[in-house]
């Protein structure tokens, strides 16, 4: 009988220890968990990149950061295409903070990459995942662009950093990517935030996606 | 609701961890899991010496960077 009252009060006291995912200040998603080696990994990388220009968190790490099970290996960044010697600079300072690029130690090389719109990535020295894959943009990439003009802050402890408006996230992955992995993240947020989403923006979003980059499906 | 589908667990997954914030509590450890294996397999897959060509001869191969 000890032993059930002990079980039942473990259980009242996790009942009221329950506490909500997330929650929303001054525009800001709140997500109440613990930081990551994951995160971690992404901070430090965005110390150095918030230097050199805008950013954005795309992608798959959008959904693991809002709590997906998933495995992942690279974390997708946007950032607008730079000129030669400010990329020196970026590129430099990266190395300086031991990250190291898959394509190149050389800069002028890895600029290259940045100028014909190929993704770079880059790791931890002595470690090859996890890795970013730093994606240039520039205005004519419209759907892209879009999204990166119209960020949403996230806030884990106190990292805070910018994703795409959800409702952005959702589209994109259910008609540009739309491959598997792609629709169950966009499931996974269309239920997290349901409460928050905007149906209006939802259907804008869509045609926007379909019209400036094209659908898959 | 009855899950059938891989999407439907997905569903249901993210319902409870809505109303549930310790749920990310294994997903931290499942996250930190797979970074640590990863990890641990490229390091000692390539000597620290050579561990950048070994691991761009690597990526090559496998078509990961061109």
């Amino acid at each position: 009988m000890a032993s059930w009252n002990r079980d039942a009060d473990n259980i009242n006291l996790r009942l009221k220890m329950k506490t909500e995912a997330y929650k929303i200040e001054e525009k800001t998603i709140i997500l109440n968990r613990e930081l990551t080696e994951l995160d971690k990994f992404v901070r430090k990388f965005l110390d150095v990149a918030k230097k050199y220009g805008d950013y954005l968190v795309v992608s798959g790490f959008v959904s693991i950061s809002t709590g997906r099970i998933r495995g992942t290996e690279d974390v997708d960044i946007l950032m607008e295409q730079m000129n030669e010697l400010k990329f020196k600079e970026f590129f430099d300072d990266l190395a300086k903070n031991k990250f190291w690029c898959y394509q190149s130690d050389n800069a002028k090389e890895a600029f290259g990459y940045m100028l014909r719109f190929e993704n770079i990535r880059f790791a931890r020295e002595g470690e090859m995942f996890p890795n970013i894959e730093l994606i240039p943009i520039n205005e004519t990439r419209k759907a892209k662009y879009f999204e990166f003009t119209h960020p949403q802050k996230i806030r884990v402890k106190d990292f805070e950093f910018k994703i795409p408006e959800i409702e952005f996230e959702i589209c994109y992955k259910e008609i540009m990517l739309a491959g598997k992995k792609d629709k169950e993240d966009a499931a996974h947020l269309r239920v997290m935030f349901s409460e928050i989403l905007d149906n209006k923006k939802l259907n804008e979003y869509k045609k926007i996606v379909i019209l400036k980059d094209g659908a898959k499906n | 609701m009855v899950p059938k589908t891989e999407i439907d667990y997905i569903k249901i997954y993210a319902e409870k961890l809505k109303s549930d914030s310790s749920i990310f509590d294994s997903q931290k450890r499942f996250i930190e899991s797979q970074l640590k294996a990863s990890i641990s397999l490229f390091r000692n897959a390539f000597p620290k010496n050579k561990f950048k060509e070994k691991a761009r001869e690597y990526l090559k191969a496998r078509m990961l960077v061109n």
